[in-house]
């Protein structure tokens, strides 16, 4: 039980760990080394027209970050759903003197 | 505080995790976050009551995201829950976030709204990392670390007979 609890529980935070991570910095990264804009949304002159748009959706980006919540969520449930792994307690002889 | 020159790390200013210092930042953080909440739920609830009409508008116009149609649906089905629902839950979050009072469980209701916000606000002129994924972050942070046990009323509730009875309350408190 404990081993396959210490399994669910690794992937669980290694799977949204690399969700969060892809999604917001390697990503970010992606998006800063494409050029202009720096930032996740369209970029606009004074008229208001679009001058250059993300190279990367921001749908897909938030996506992923909402996909590693969700890992997380399920998670979650995941423990509530199965029983708790008793702590154990060892004890120690006392003397009586 | 004071440093050594020798070793700049050993220092008196002690950040392990299960010394005074943590446990008062993580109280800090989950009643100003608790703060922030139950001001924008309660200041609703002065203007318009139990009655705030702007949530499944602006529901229905969070076309294009990475929910999918799930804003829209419920913009457009679930306004009963909706208009009542966003200011009153604001407040209750907050509120049970600056007890320490059922503490994950709010902080969950957080995430949610905070999710909501950061997809359908869609500030992200400078970034994905806004304002409202710091909000989501803190939540996630209240919820993950249990922040309620410190100096917040779980940690008296934890160690009442029904929770020691019912172990897994502890994922909703704490």
């Amino acid at each position: 039980m404990t081993d396959t609890n210490d399994i669910v529980d690794r992937i669980a935070m290694g799977l949204s760990a690399a969700l969060f991570t892809l999604g917001i910095v390697v990503l970010g990264i992606v998006e800063t080394l494409a050029g202009k804009p720096f930032g996740a949304a369209p970029l606009t002159n004074d008229a208001g027209e679009v001058i250059a748009t993300p190279m990367i959706d921001p749908t897909i980006r938030t996506g992923l970050v909402i996909a590693g919540l969700l890992v997380l969520a399920l998670w979650g449930l995941y423990k509530v759903a199965t029983p708790l792994v008793e702590e154990t307690t060892t004890q120690r002889e006392m003397t009586a003197d | 505080m004071s440093t050594q020159a020798a070793n700049p790390l050993a220092t008196e200013f002690e950040l392990e995790l299960d010394k005074p210092l943590t446990a008062y930042w993580l109280a800090i953080v989950r009643v100003l976050t608790g703060w922030w909440f139950f001001h924008a739920g309660i200041t609703k609830i002065i203007e318009n009551g139990l009655n705030f009409s702007y949530g499944p508008a602006y529901m229905q116009q969070m076309t294009g995201t990475a929910l999918g149609p799930i804003p829209v649906w419920m913009g457009n089905n679930l306004g009963w829950l909706i208009a009542p629902g966003v200011p009153l839950f604001e407040t209750l979050i907050g509120l049970a976030l600056i007890a320490g009072a059922l503490t994950r469980l709010a902080a969950l209701g957080g995430v949610f709204f905070m999710v909501l916000f950061w997809v359908g606000n869609a500030g992200f002129g400078h970034g994905l990392v806004n304002s409202d994924l710091m909000g989501l972050l803190l939540f996630m942070t209240v919820l993950v670390l249990g922040a309620g046990r410190y100096y917040g009323l779980d940690a008296i509730i934890e160690k009442t007979k029904l929770v020691e009875q019912n172990p897994k309350l502890r994922y909703i408190l704490g």
